[in-house]
C-alpha cells in the first residue's frame, strides 16, 4: 500500500494543515519552513531523496525535524530511511504516521522511538473513508510536545 | 532573546457563501454562489480524454448519494496582490469543490484502494481536509474516455477541468472589495530568535497517476503552473510557511 482514501490529505488539508498551524503559532519554536519530499518507486531513489531531506535539515542547523508521511506499507521504507538519516545526524525527531493495526512498520531502526499514531479508526485498518485517518491539531500537539522535551534532552 | 523579525506578510480575506444556486451565468453576489448550468460543456470540450463532466450541488447534510471516488476537496482562491504567500488573498468559505472521477469502463480514478459509495459513509466531515457539515459541496464529477491505459493523464485532465471551474470564479473574486470580506487573517513568515528551530518534514506521495502532488500552482491550490514533485525527482523541496498556507500544494492523490 501507499497512500489510501483515508490518509491522503487533501488539497484543502494543505490549505489549512493543522501541523503547520500548530507549529508556526507555537512562540517557544522558530519554524524555518515546510519541506515536501516525494515518495518515489524504487529504493534507490527512497535513499536518494530522504539523505537529501536530511543533509537539507543539517544544513539549515535545525534543533528539531517533525515527519508526517501521508502513506504506510511501501512508503514507511523511506520514512525509515529518512528518519535514521536525520537521526544519525544527531538531530532530534518525531514522526507523525498512520500506524493503526494494519501499518505496523515494515522496517524500523533504532532512531523511530518517538511516532505519534494518527488511526482514527476503532479498527485501526485502511477504511476507504476520506479524512478519517488524517492529522489533527492534537496529533501535531502531541507531537511538538514530545520535540521540545527530545530537544531539552540534546545537547 | 525573545526578538522576532517579521519577513513577510499575507493576508487571507474569506467571503461567506449562504446559498449555492444554478443560474445562466457564474456570479458570487450577495454571498450567492452561481454555477452556470452550461459550464460542464464547455469543459468537456476542453480535455481531450474527457467525455462527460457533472456538476451537482450537495447541500449540507444531503450526503445520502452514490459518488465516483474522491479525487479531491479543494477551496476556491485566488491571488489578488504579490506572489504566492504574501500579499493578499481571497478565498470562499462555506462551499468547497468535491471532484470525482471514474472512467467509461468504470474503473475509478483511485490508486491504492478508492472511495466510491454513499458519501455519508464515505468521508468524514469536519476534518482539516473536508467540509464541515455546514457547508455546500460543488460535486464536480468526470467521466474520463474508457479503453485506454491507466496513465497519469487521466486523472491529471480531470483535476486541469476542475481547475479551470475554479479559474472563473477566481476572475471574480480578484474584483472583490476586500473591505467587504466576512473576515481576515493576517500570517507571518518570521524568525523567532533565540528559540529552537524547527524544520516540518512532509513526505508526500509521488509515483505516479493517483499517486502525486503538484508544487507551487500560479493560483492558490491550483494546477496551472505547478510541478509535479514526480518531475522534480522527488527531491525535497522548501516551501515557507506562508507559501504553504497560501495554497502551494495540490494534491493529486
Amino acid at each position: 500500500m501507499g497512500i489510501g482514501p483515508s490518509t491522503k490529505e487533501t488539497t484543502l488539508h494543505h490549505f489549512r494543515d493543522p501541523l503547520l498551524d500548530v507549529v508556526a503559532n507555537d512562540k517557544d519554536v522558530d519554524l524555518l519552513g515546510v519541506v515536501v519530499v516525494g515518495t518515489p518507486q524504487g529504493n534507490r531513489e527512497k535513499y536518494y531523496v530522504g539523505k537529501r531531506a536530511a543533509v537539507l535539515a543539517e544544513s539549515m542547523r535545525a534543533d528539531g525535524v517533525i515527519l508526517s508521511v501521508d502513506g504506510w506499507g511501501n512508503s514507511h521504507v523511506d520514512y525509515a530511511n529518512t528518519i535514521e538519516e536525520i537521526g544519525k545526524r544527531n538531530i532530534p525527531l518525531v514522526g507523525l504516521s498512520f500506524i493503526g493495526t494494519q501499518g505496523k512498520f515494515v522496517v524500523t531502526n533504532k532512531y523511530m522511538d518517538t511516532i505519534v499514531d494518527f488511526n482514527k479508526s476503532p479498527a485501526g485498518i485502511e477504511t476507504e473513508v476520506v479524512g478519517e485517518n488524517n492529522v489533527s491539531q492534537l496529533d501535531c500537539r502531541k507531537a511538538l510536545a514530545f520535540l521540545k522535551l527530545k530537544m531539552r534532552g540534546a545537547k | 532573546m525573545g526578538q522576532e523579525t517579521i519577513l513577510r506578510k499575507l493576508a487571507i480575506k474569506s467571503f461567506h457563501i449562504n446559498d449555492v444556486a444554478f443560474g445562466n451565468q457564474e456570479t458570487i453576489k450577495s454571498n450567492i454562489f452561481t454555477i452556470d448550468c452550461q459550464k460542464n460543456i464547455e469543459l468537456e470540450q476542453s480535455e481531450d480524454l474527457i467525455e462527460k463532466i457533472t456538476i451537482d450541488i450537495i447541500k449540507p447534510g444531503d450526503y445520502d448519494r452514490y459518488v465516483n471516488t474522491i479525487m479531491d476537496v479543494i477551496p476556491i482562491s485566488t491571488k489578488v496582490l504579490g506572489d504566492m504567500g504574501e500579499g493578499i488573498t481571497h478565498t470562499v468559505t462555506g462551499v468547497y469543490v468535491m471532484l470525482t472521477g471514474v472512467d467509461a469502463d468504470g474503473r475509478q480514478m483511485g490508486e491504492f484502494g478508492s472511495s466510491e459509495g454513499n458519501l455519508k459513509e464515505q468521508m468524514i466531515f469536519d476534518r482539516a481536509g473536508t467540509p464541515s457539515k455546514q457547508d455546500y459541496i460543488i460535486h464536480f464529477d468526470v467521466i474520463l474516455k474508457g479503453g485506454l491505459p491507466f496513465s497519469r493523464e487521466l486523472p491529471m485532465a480531470a483535476h486541469r477541468a476542475c481547475d479551470r471551474f475554479i479559474d472563473g470564479y477566481r476572475k471574480i473574486l480578484k474584483q472583490k472589495n476586500g473591505r467587504e470580506a466576512t473576515e481576515t487573517h493576517e500570517y507571518f513568515d518570521r524568525v523567532r530568535h533565540g528559540k529552537k528551530k524547527v524544520l516540518i518534514i512532509k513526505q508526500i506521495a509521488g509515483q505516479g497517476a493517483n499517486y502525486d502532488n503538484f508544487i507551487m500552482p500560479h493560483e492558490p491550490s491550483g494546477v496551472e503552473g505547478a510541478r509535479s514533485i514526480i518531475d522534480l525527482g522527488n527531491v525535497p523541496v522548501i516551501i515557507s510557511p506562508n507559501e504553504y498556507r497560501d495554497g502551494a500544494i495540490r494534491a493529486m492523490t
